[in-house]
């Protein structure tokens, strides 16, 4: 089998939706933008990249048709290039990097370009039409859950309390904060130029959130709950892009890659507490990989919402000190289908910077499913 | 005639504020200048505060969201040079003369030269304003006194200067009234003007006598409130609204210009208690309280009014007054004891002081009483309260008093009013009747009342010819409501229409177009079991509205105030809209766990289905709809109305109450010439699962405790609507079809429990039930 690599990770500012400095600019010039922002820092021949994999979780609208091959022509990659979207919701650029690894172990292309972006200021988080099957939603009414609902079951049957997800979204915005002053969030970012401005820096983190703030706040989704929008991932708009490719191309273009991928997996498991799907998926992945989670010294695990990150925590058995040293969605945000590849972007440029050897990417998919990623250093 | 096309403001406190706010609800933009505050970074700070706090006050100087972005705040220091294109200039900065003087001066440097400039003082005299200022600026200088606040309050004072340009003021008279919906009332230039010097003795001699005569402040606003048919706050209930601290100012300025031998100094008397309120922080509802109060302690809600005598708190005591002198003024004037002598004092004080304003602050008694009526909010003005109780009774009242009869009640041959022929007429000074002139533009149902006899009429509706072919549906039930009576009206109309005219206005002169189906009846049947009953009504209302629609010839509605339930289906099922700037209209069936029953939710869901811009698709339109009408919300202003797109592209605003009657007949004739009537609506609607889409949404705010288990019930009736019921996407869903779907949904909602709790509880309080 040939050695899959992460050999480049860029990604736009992560910005509020409706409010946030991208919430005008279209999410195809956005993903277009951070695959011309990727591409200028490497020296290598576009022509020698197979595909464009694209994820998005609402591919409507802006974000429509085969908008995979459409954001490889807004950035110019020769016509040669294919293009291809793909939608796990919010998996699907973690899934663009599953499809690449499996491309090029069956040796069907050595270099990909795994994206993903979401506009969740002008695709509405349902979609514009969204219509459910009723059949389905009398048999299987969980098939049409709401996440919120999905993080206040995962409270509940973990008995995680309203001040632990509360002192988890404190310090998940802390370590944002700390990490953006040491320009760690700075050197992954591509800048993006709007009509009005040119957009430079993360805009969700609040620095100052403290814990007494956040118990302020009202149950957002249920009225005896205890999930609140400080506890949950704010709608984002971002774009993001990695480099997969094979060790022979990165040998070849003489690229410095960032890390190996040594395990993949998907898992199902019950829609009404999706939030736990990276329990299933982690275990799978490590089994594949060979190795216990005592072994992985870097964790991203996306931050949904605190509830699900700390119950998939606990069931793992990993501790805050290796998980999302730079912050996570709660803090940075979760433009759905972009996530995915900011995460093992950042698992393996955390494996650089830390000098550690294994990282586990891993998240949460709405409808009941798990996805994650090993990866060691190279 | 000059145009005015950009106007300024300077001066941002509540007065200026709100006029610009006026200003921009017209559709003008403004700019609103202030000075800049000592030490500040932000140097526009006290404009743009000012008009950031109006997005935030109840009610609202704003009409919509869009006004605001009308004013462009800036400061007095950097922006008074930008004002050198304004066609008006319009100064409410504080009464203080030289410093008026000062921003006049500069303002002279930098206007254009026809720009007017105009002052909003309220007590200084216009001859002191333009003293020493150079000629020109004279000229086109007047006084523009708008009452508080601007938006709600129709009267506009208008005094010109000796040296004022007639035509100018001819110019902002115009502006006023068409652009900003004032009534303008020219007043002479004479100490407080017409309103507030009458209603300032007015409200001095109700406290004053109150003290002396012993009646607390309950008895006294029984007394002065309703049966006088002055808001029924009363005195003591308006000074509260106004605030306390304001008296002392004003009866000073007054003092101070009015001459020694006006009666004004013998009711300026000092009240001890009111000084000791207003350093108590006392001053009314803007304060801890005035003379009545809502005391909160301990968690109890407790209504209170003040002692008069001692100045403490005690709970409201309900006066009750024999019920002949709530209607009969004459009868409220003898009732025994203190009552009787408290009206007696305060009406013919307050009669007399009015009689003598005339010449020396108003050209006829016309203007005082519309000032009044428009400034105070009285529903006579004080020389048709003399009609009422009768030229002789009055004068032997006054003199029974001890006051001295006025020239102009002693000369006087006749009531003050009167109708000739249809036409309604005032006495005036030379001792001739004259009509009232309307402006032009102006066309008032009541005076076409006055002139003849309906062309039919019933418990509900009538309809009258308004000349040039053209025929007015008027509601005439208790506030409007509609039933049975009111459909055999309508199509009534439309028969007659069709016959013998052009065009059908729907229109009334009452404080609200209409407030909806009346809910009494529904429920006295409901209660009877009497399904079928309900239901053939509902059906007959239906088919009224598609009359309606479909009638060979136009059908303009012209709503002013609320337009609620089926008052707001009938604007809906109109092929044109024109609505006064004050209408508040929306679908609230919801509200008391019904759905709309005359075609509200197809015609709303046509609106937006329709609606470009909009995203498209099956669902966005219904979704918008389903909010709108499941939240049972209701637009504040026509401008949000047209947001809500209750009024569509084509529809017309109005800003002038008395205006609309008039362009809603224009508007009605010009769609007259080849009139054809509208397509009948073919929808395509995604059926269940769009339904499903809607009530999950609904469901979310459910769990969020935003919404009670029988909202969703009826949520999922509108969603069952909506949806277009077991249709499919590839189908076609015709109104007909909608209005079966309604005409269930509404059957089985009224069969429900908590929906009759809805109503009931609705008719009882007015307000809505959550269960």
């Amino acid at each position: 089998m040939h050695d899959v690599l992460i050999a480049a990770y860029a990604r736009s500012p992560f910005t509020f939706a409706k409010k946030g400095a991208l919430a005008r600019t279209r999410p195809d010039d956005l993903a277009a933008a951070v695959v011309r922002g990727l591409l200028a820092r490497l020296n290598i021949d576009p022509a020698t990249i197979e595909d464009l994999i694209l994820g998005c979780a609402m591919p409507e609208a802006e974000q429509g048709l085969n908008l995979g091959r459409l954001v490889g022509l807004l950035a110019d990659l020769p016509i040669t290039v294919a293009g291809v979207t793909v939608n796990r919701f919010c998996g699907s650029s973690m899934q663009a990097v599953h499809m690449a690894a499996g491309q090029i172990a069956l040796g069907a292309g050595e270099a990909f370009l795994c994206v993903g972006v979401e506009s969740m200021s002008r695709v509405p988080l349902m979609g514009y039409n969204p219509l459910p099957n009723p059949a389905l939603h009398a048999k299987y009414p969980a098939a049409y859950i709401s996440m919120g609902e999905t993080a206040e079951n995962l409270a509940r049957k973990f008995k995680i309390s309203r001040a632990e997800q509360d002192a988890f979204a404190v310090q998940s915005h802390a370590r944002a904060a700390a990490a953006q002053r040491a320009g760690h969030l700075s050197a992954e970012i591509v800048p993006i130029t709007t009509k009005s401005a040119m957009v430079e820096h993360d805009g969700c983190i609040r620095p100052d959130t403290t814990a007494p703030a956040l118990a302020a706040l009202k149950p957002a989704f249920t009225s005896d709950g205890s999930v609140t929008a400080g506890t949950s991932s704010p709608l984002t708009d971002g774009a993001a892009a990695l480099l997969v490719c094979s060790s022979d191309f990165a040998a070849r273009n003489k690229l410095t890659p960032l890390a190996r991928v040594r395990a993949v997996s998907v898992a199902g498991c019950a829609p009404e507490i999706m939030g736990i799907g990276p329990v299933a998926a982690t275990k799978k992945a490590l089994a594949r990989a060979g190795l216990d989670i005592s072994a992985i010294d870097i964790v991203e695990l996306n931050e949904a919402f605190a509830s699900q990150a700390i119950a998939c925590m606990r069931e793992l058995g990993i501790t805050e000190k290796k998980v999302n040293l730079d912050g996570g969605a709660i803090a940075l945000g979760h433009p759905l289908g972009a996530t995915g590849a900011r995460i093992v972007g950042k698992a393996a440029a955390l494996l650089q910077r830390e000098g550690k050897r294994y990282a586990l990417a891993t998240q949460c998919i709405g409808g009941g499913q798990g996805i994650a990623t090993i990866l060691e250093r190279v | 005639m000059s145009e005015i096309r950009k106007l300024a403001v300077v001066g941002a406190g509540v007065m200026g504020a709100g006029i610009a706010a006026q200003i921009a609800n017209a559709g003008y933009p403004v700019r609103l200048l202030d000075i800049v505050p000592p030490g500040a970074t932000e140097r526009n700070a006290i404009a743009a505060g000012a008009i950031a706090r109006m997005a935030k006050t109840e009610p609202a100087p704003l009409m919509s969201a869009h006004a605001a972005k009308l004013i462009t705040p800036g400061n007095t220091e950097d922006d008074l040079e930008s004002l050198a294109d304004c066609d008006w200039i319009i100064e409410a900065v504080i009464e203080d003369l030289p410093i008026k003087q000062a921003l006049y001066r500069r303002l002279a440097a930098v206007r254009k030269s026809t720009a007017a400039i105009s002052s909003n003082t309220s007590t200084i005299p216009l001859a002191a304003l333009v003293k020493d200022m150079p000629a020109d600026f004279a000229r086109h200088f007047m006084i523009t006194h708008f009452f508080n606040p601007p938006r709600y309050m129709r009267l506009l004072e208008l005094v010109g200067g000796s040296a004022t340009d007639p035509a100018l003021l001819e110019t902002i008279a115009a502006f006023a009234d068409r652009a900003l919906g004032k009534s303008i009332v020219r007043c002479k230039d004479s100490p407080g003007f017409i309103a507030n010097r009458l209603g300032v003795y007015w409200m001095q001699m109700g406290v004053l006598a109150a003290l002396d005569l012993g009646l607390s402040v309950e008895e006294a606003d029984a007394v002065m409130g309703r049966p006088v048919g002055i808001p029924k706050t009363g005195i003591f209930g308006l000074i509260d609204l106004v605030g306390l601290d304001l008296m002392p100012h004003i009866n000073a300025s007054l003092a101070a210009t009015l001459p020694q031998s006006d009666p004004f100094h013998a009711a300026n008397r000092d009240v001890p208690l009111i000084g000791r309120m207003i350093r108590e922080g006392l001053t009314g509802r803007k304060g801890k309280g005035g003379f009545y109060r809502l005391n909160r302690a301990q968690g109890a809600r407790v209504k209170e009014a003040i002692d008069l005598a001692t100045g403490t708190y005690r709970p409201e005591i309900s006066v009750t007054l024999p019920a002949v002198a709530t209607r009969d003024l004459g009868a409220l004037m003898s009732l025994p004891g203190k009552l009787g002598a408290y009206a007696r004092r305060v009406l013919t004080h307050t009669l007399a002081y009015a009689a003598m304003l005339v010449p020396e602050a108003a050209e006829d008694i016309t203007a005082i009483d519309e000032a009044m009526r428009l400034g105070y909010n009285w529903k006579q003005g004080p020389f048709e309260l003399i009609d009422r109780l009768g030229l002789a009774a009055t004068r032997a009242a006054i003199e029974q008093e001890g006051l001295s009869l006025p020239p102009l009640l002693a000369g006087a041959k006749g009531p003050f009013y009167r109708s000739q022929h249809g036409i309604q007429q005032y006495l005036g000074r030379d001792g001739v009747y004259h009509a009232i002139q309307r402006p032009a533009g102006v066309l008032l149902l009541a005076d076409i009342k006055r002139h003849g006899k309906p062309l039919a009429k019933n418990s509900a509706a009538a309809l009258w010819d308004i000349g040039d072919g053209v025929v007015c549906l008027e509601f005439t039930s208790k506030m409007n409501a509609l039933d049975q009576g009111t459909v055999a009206m309508i199509e009534q109309s439309v028969a007659r229409v069709r016959e013998e005219f052009k065009a059908l206005v729907i229109y009334n002169e009452g404080a609200n177009f209409s407030v909806g189906a009346n809910l009494g009846l529904a429920l006295f049947a409901a209660n009877m079991a009497a399904w079928s009953e309900i239901e053939k009504t509902l059906a007959a209302g239906q088919r009224a509205m598609l009359a309606l629609k479909y009638a060979p010839f136009p059908v303009v509605a012209a709503p002013a105030g609320m337009a609620l339930g089926g008052g707001c289906e009938i604007l809906l099922h109109s092929d044109a809209i024109q609505a006064h700037a004050e209408t508040y209209a929306g679908l609230v069936e919801c509200g008391v766990g019904l759905v709309p029953g005359w075609g509200g939710t197809k015609e709303m869901l046509a609106r937006w289905q329709g609606a470009a811009k909009a995203p498209q698709g099956p669902m966005p339109a219904l979704a918008q709809v389903f909010e709108m009408i499941s939240t049972a919300r209701v637009a504040k202003s026509a401008a949000e109305a047209r947001e809500m797109r209750i009024l569509r592209e084509g529809d017309g605003i109005t800003m002038n109450r008395d205006r609309l009657l008039a362009d809603a007949k224009a508007r009605a004739l010009a769609l007259a010439v080849h009139y054809t009537p509208p397509a009948e609506l073919v929808f395509t609607l995604p059926g269940t699962s769009g339904k499903l889409a809607l009530m999950l949404a609904a469901e979310g705010f459910y769990r969020q405790g935003l919404a009670t288990q029988h909202d969703l019930r009826v949520a999922e009736a509108l969603a069952g609507i909506l949806s277009g019921g077991e249709t499919d996407l590839l189908d076609t869903c015709e109104e007909a079809n909608l209005l079966t779907l309604e005409r269930e949904a509404f059957m089985r909602l009224i069969r429900t429990t908590p929906t009759l709790a809805r109503i009931e509880h609705t008719l009882e309080t007015g307000k809505p039930l959550r269960n």
